[in-house]
């Protein structure tokens, strides 16, 4: 029950905050950032991958009312939740993940983090400049908005995990 | 499965919506996101303020040296009728840019005013500086305009010295510049000159700005140039618009829909 309540409270604070505060940012070079994948990052690690969907659907759908896109980060959301385990599994560590454990970087070490939540946000702005731009001969900028934005959003995302992730006291 | 189903709900409703909006559930026009951005607005309309006060200040001057008190009489024993030559062909109804953008591929702004204001889907707006756009979506309070930085605009805009005219599009790229296609090679057109909208589909009066000709290139193959436009309006930092109607655009229209179709070119 505590775990749905966390969930939810993160679901709307997450739409709010990129509808109203992170898609109002235009910085210009088509830099976008993107913090809501932190949301699909830090679902339970066991969710039902259908559940998980539709949970992003509705973020995404909810994002998109907002800021007049359409579908555009409902597709990209429900993209980055059917390949989310996927993801996982090809980084597993060599003994497994603990069930309980969340992917927040006090529970995971840095370079799993890096490199799990990096491919995740590559994959997801992909996709999404990809949809958005949708022409074969504007792939440079496609690729120039991607390759500026994921760092950015990567970084607002740790920075956004160390300010409201709390730090598990002594049972490290 | 559930995957391919959802993904072709949200894709669906990405492309379909461009061309025609079916509902208003998904957008900011709807009730709910409406009353979110209002509240938005009201926090972030203050940054603005002065600069949209010298603006305001600015139009209030053009039309204060229109009234009849800053003209000198310049012959006396004229006597002012209520005269019958004219008559009201446009309305103006005066709104605020609630939400926007300008760096995606299609931008839409979303205007405090709906239906209950008299919008209707096809009005053009626009701001003291230039065209804005045109209403796309409205409900009973909002409204979501099509903005000049949408692709598939196809506002027709003249260059006002030459009356050589064409169609405003958006490549996307810089939200300053758009683009004239339609206009042939062999007109002169000079750098820097104005450029204004046409008034041909009777959205838009005749003579509201667009902008001014910044770069001039022929297409290749074809005897066309191609035009772009700094516009000028700044549609990064735009707040006060109208929304223009024109009381009488059902009778052009019911006079140009006598023209037969031209089924060779398919126009």
């Amino acid at each position: 029950m505590r775990i749905f309540l966390i969930h939810t409270l993160r679901f709307i604070l997450f739409m709010f905050a990129q509808a109203l505060l992170f898609n109002q940012l235009e910085v210009g070079l088509g830099i976008q950032a993107m913090i809501y994948p932190l949301f699909i990052l830090l679902l339970p690690y066991d969710i039902n991958i259908f559940l998980s969907m539709l949970i992003c659907f509705a973020l995404g759908a909810g994002i998109d009312s907002i800021s007049n896109t359409y579908g555009l980060h409902a597709s990209s959301a429900v993209l980055l939740a059917y390949l989310r385990p996927g993801i996982f599994k090809l980084f597993e560590p060599r003994d497994g993940y603990e069930n309980t454990q969340e992917m927040n970087i006090y529970g995971m070490d840095s370079t799993w983090l890096l490199s799990v939540f990096g491919l995740m946000l590559l994959i997801h702005h992909l996709w999404f400049f990809t949809l958005e731009l949708f022409k074969l001969n504007e792939i440079g900028f496609i690729l120039q908005k991607t390759i500026l934005s994921v760092p950015i959003s990567l970084v607002l995302c740790i920075l956004i995990q160390v300010i409201f992730v709390k730090k598990p006291s002594g049972n490290r | 499965m559930a995957f391919a189903i959802l993904q072709g709900v949200a894709l669906y409703t990405y492309f379909t919506y461009l061309s025609f909006p079916r509902s208003q559930y998904l957008t900011s026009a709807s009730q709910v996101n409406g009353e979110i951005l209002k509240v938005k607005n009201e926090v972030t309309k203050h940054f603005n303020l002065a600069y949209n006060n010298t603006l305001l200040q600015q139009e209030n001057i053009a039309l204060r040296e229109r009234l009849p008190q800053s003209f000198i009489p310049l012959q006396s024993g004229i006597v002012k009728i209520n005269d019958t030559l004219f008559k009201q062909q446009y309305e103006y109804i005066a709104a605020t840019v609630i939400n926007s953008t300008f760096d995606k591929r299609n931008n839409y702004f979303t205007l405090n005013i709906g239906s209950s204001q008299g919008v209707e889907r096809g009005l053009g707006v626009f701001s003291d500086k230039g065209v804005v756009g045109i209403v796309h979506n409205v409900s009973e309070h909002f409204s979501v305009v099509k903005s000049v930085l949408t692709e598939s605009i196809n506002i027709d805009v003249m260059i006002e010295s030459s009356g050589a005219f064409g169609l405003l599009k958006w490549d996307g790229e810089s939200p300053r510049i758009g683009n004239i296609t339609g206009i042939s090679n062999d007109m002169r057109i000079k750098r820097w000159t104005k450029v204004v909208t046409r008034g041909g589909s009777g959205i838009f009066p005749k003579g509201i700005p667009v902008g001014k000709v910044s770069k001039l290139e022929s297409v290749e193959g074809k005897p066309l140039w191609n035009i772009s436009v700094l516009y000028a309006e700044d549609y990064r930092k735009i707040q006060r618009v109208y929304v223009i109607k024109n009381l009488i655009k059902q009778e052009q229209e019911k006079l140009e829909s006598l023209i037969p179709q031209d089924k060779a070119t398919g126009q």
